[in-house]
């Protein structure tokens, strides 16, 4: 196992394409965290470059403090999975496994062991007699996995492993991807573009766009204080809706404007409304907006439904209003139909704001 | 109405894409065909297509076999995944393209292309070639020229599955509404769950190549056929308990396999035993549950925290409970730690039962949905 760091990363491309700006993170002793962000976000190269298999063309990692930009990546002990796997088409799934031990001079027995204890993390247990080609794909990922992890390498890379794999595949292979960790400790790196996958599996959770580190944070964090509107609009789903206005003071209170709407900015924000930027986005997810039908109702907004999409357990209500569609998450006994008007309320604890310039968040106190 | 009649495509000789399809494609209707890879959903779709041709079976519109009638002949339009546009056209040409075969004016046509560039946000895109688009883009250009003309039959085949987060929805919602304004008829294919439930007026499940069931979003989800479709239905997937009926002081009652504790079997369930001690199972939905971290009436059987998911609104905790693990839906601010003692309202009453993989018994529906630390409800 070992603390991973990063300092002050770059990864150019040729002379020109920057795809990594100067990142710095640490990662710690036996810690998951996942690299988000969309595709061309420099997650990838950054996981890359820890493997060893980009050159690291500014900064430096270090692996317990000592820096690895000139070792090999088999000096680095850095297991990686990826969303293929090349099993070895001819040899057993236990013999795929039992390779890698045979190779480093392992004995009979020790071999046995690990093989047997990564077929069970893995769940495998029934599949050790057979050879890829029978196979379903995600048992062939399983194996890959297993296949990397076996000389328990210092660090557990892995680069979108399950964003193939139908729904229930993916929350087994979650399940499993968490116990790997919890049972045997390793510090794992996690590449993904989705955000549920890094919410619902990591410890830390590393937000990039284009090439830099928009935020670290526990998912927690990162869900309900995102520190600016990038991050705001990538995780969480559905995704937040954005409002554009500005702040406007109103018989002593400071309020948010946004055409013809306004309602009164949160407790929190008032003594500060006068050093409020003048553009500002206020941002609510789905789930903290209330849809009513009845326009009696106190309400910050008004609008007629889009679509509502019943998903069992919720519906989504999609609600169109002159210039921006919001979407609202409401109990599947709430029925509307389309064209229909409807009124919406913002729980002000869950409202957050953005500066329109910089996109940077206001920033919330902490309580 | 197009019916498929006892459809089934094989190649070679052994190995099947779908066997003995029986559904029906009502008119203006959006279904959904539902499963994982391999199950057939694509060849589904190439067979109404007349892209390929049952091994046997009939496909019939309006009491008329299709079997004979060439695809362009079909008046079928199809979005697939590998997005084939052409590749030296704009994309505003290849928009335009299934619109020219029609005597409509340029201007009409030039306003078609504008209105669905809008829908799918591709406005500033109109003048590259697909060479230079993201996956994304491409397939946002694919759907918009599949849809932009009429047809009898819309076929789309993960059409938005390669978008990201924010765009998928707003697609989710476009081809909702696109349905309903243009009472189009849709055959949409996915493998994701939500996308399933949030599109379908009916979700057909398929596996390996058999229809598993034919529905409603709310008939899959809350009375699914089999323990198939009850776990790839709904997210996250239901969990399930292996169970042996047995007899306690004269009352019936089902021990939890490789645990201690016991669920009292109620009337209504009990006469739907056969009198076999194996192949029962229990299943339930991680929000047909509530979690307490003491024992309550409603809370009686103990289960040990091992994973907490996440999920920022919600967080869906793994609970172990002798060998299996049951998933539940707790508050975010409900955090138990890893090892925890926390009690489960388990109650059979409250579970779906199965026999040998196929349903027995559903809960009746009495359940409030999903609860979230944010306002659920209608305005204060």
């Amino acid at each position: 196992m070992a603390t991973i760091t990063l300092d002050k990363v770059s990864k150019t491309y040729g002379n020109r394409v920057e795809a990594v700006k100067s990142i710095t993170l640490e990662v710690k002793d036996g810690e998951f965290v996942a690299l988000l962000g969309p595709s061309g976000c420099g997650k990838s190269s950054t996981m890359r470059m820890i493997a060893g298999l980009e050159e690291i063309t500014e900064g430096t990692i270090s692996f317990d403090g000592k820096p690895v930009n000139n070792l090999r990546p088999r000096d680095r002990k850095v297991a990686m999975a990826f969303e293929t796997y090349a099993l070895y088409p001819t040899l057993t799934v236990y013999e795929n496994l039992a390779f890698p031990l045979r190779s480093a001079g392992w004995d009979k027995a020790k071999i046995d062991e690990k093989v047997q204890e990564y077929a069970k993390l893995l769940e495998l247990g029934r599949l050790l007699d057979r050879v890829p080609s029978d196979l379903s794909g995600g048992q062939a990922q399983r194996v890959g996995l297993a296949r990397a992890l076996v000389r328990e390498p210092a660090c557990f890379l892995l680069d979108e492993p399950i964003s193939h794999l139908d729904t229930r595949q993916r929350h087994r292979m979650r399940q499993i991807i968490m116990r790997l960790h919890l049972e045997k400790g390793f510090t794992m790196i996690y590449v993904t573009h989705d955000q549920e996958e890094a919410m619902a599996m990591a410890d830390r959770i590393v937000v990039m766009h284009e090439g830099m580190i928009r935020q670290i944070g526990t998912p927690a964090e990162i869900y309900r204080d995102p520190a600016d509107d990038f991050v705001a609009g990538f995780v969480g789903e559905p995704p937040m809706n954005f409002l554009e206005g500005s702040p406007n003071l109103d018989d002593g209170q400071w309020m948010f404007r946004s055409g013809d709407r306004q309602f009164p900015l949160p407790k929190w924000m008032q003594p500060q409304g006068d050093k409020l930027p003048s553009n500002l986005s206020m941002g609510i997810r789905p789930f903290d907006v209330a849809v009513s039908t009845d326009g009696n109702t106190p309400h910050d907004a008004a609008g007629e439904v889009f679509v509502a999409e019943n998903l069992c357990d919720y519906r989504i209500v999609a609600v169109d209003m002159t210039d921006v569609r919001f979407q609202a998450v409401t109990p599947t006994s709430f029925s509307v139909n389309r064209h229909q008007p409807v009124f919406l309320k913002f729980d002000p604890a869950f409202m957050r704001f953005f500066d329109k310039a910089t996109g940077k968040a206001i920033q919330t106190p902490r309580d | 109405m197009i019916e498929l009649k006892n459809i089934s495509k094989r190649y070679g000789l052994t190995t099947f894409g779908v066997r003995d399809l029986n559904f029906e494609i009502r008119d203006q209707e959006f279904l959904v065909i539902y499963g994982p890879s391999g199950a057939g959903k694509s060849t589904t779709l190439k067979l109404l297509a007349g892209i390929i041709k049952p091994t046997s079976g009939d496909i019939v519109r309006d009491g008329q076999s299709l079997l004979e009638t060439a695809p362009e002949s079909r008046d079928m339009a199809m979005a697939f995944e590998n997005y084939a546009l052409y590749s030296h056209m704009s994309v505003r040409d290849n928009l335009a393209f299934p619109l020219h075969a029609r005597a409509m004016s340029k201007k009409e046509i030039d306003e078609r292309v504008q209105r669905m560039a809008r829908t799918l946000q591709i406005t500033d895109l109109l003048d590259r070639r697909p060479g230079f688009l993201s996956g994304g883009q491409r397939q946002r250009v694919a759907l918009g020229r599949a849809i932009i003309r009429p047809a009898s039959l819309y076929l789309l085949d993960e059409p938005i599955g390669h978008l990201d987060a924010k765009l998928r929805h707003r697609m989710r919602g476009e081809l909702k509404a696109m349905s309903a304004d243009l009472n189009a008829t849709i055959v949409l294919v996915t493998t994701a769950s939500r996308e399933a439930l949030a599109l379908g007026e009916r979700i057909a499940i398929l596996r390996e190549g058999h229809l598993q069931q034919i529905g409603t979003p709310d008939e899959v989800y809350y009375q699914p056929v089999n323990e198939f479709v009850a776990s790839f239905v709904g997210e996250p997937p239901m969990s399930f308990l292996g169970i042996e009926p047995r007899s306690d002081g004269g009352k019936l009652r089902f021990q939890i396999q490789d645990c201690d504790d016991c669920l009292d079997v109620p009337m209504q369930l009990a006469q739907h035993l056969n009198g076999q001690k194996e192949g029962y199972r229990l299943g339930v939905r991680a929000s047909e549950i509530t979690v307490s971290s003491q024992k309550d009436p409603s809370h009686q059987v103990a289960g040990e925290v091992y994973i907490v998911e996440h999920m920022g609104y919600c967080n869906i905790i793994s609970a172990k409970l002798g060998n299996g693990l049951v998933r539940v839906i707790t508050e975010s601010a409900v955090i138990p730690k890893r090892g925890e003692t926390i009690w489960l309202s388990l109650n059979a009453e409250n579970m779906h039962l199965f026999y040998q993989t196929k349903a027995l018994q559903h809960p009746s529906r009495s359940r409030d949905g999903l609860k979230t630390n944010g306002v659920m409800t209608e305005a204060r």
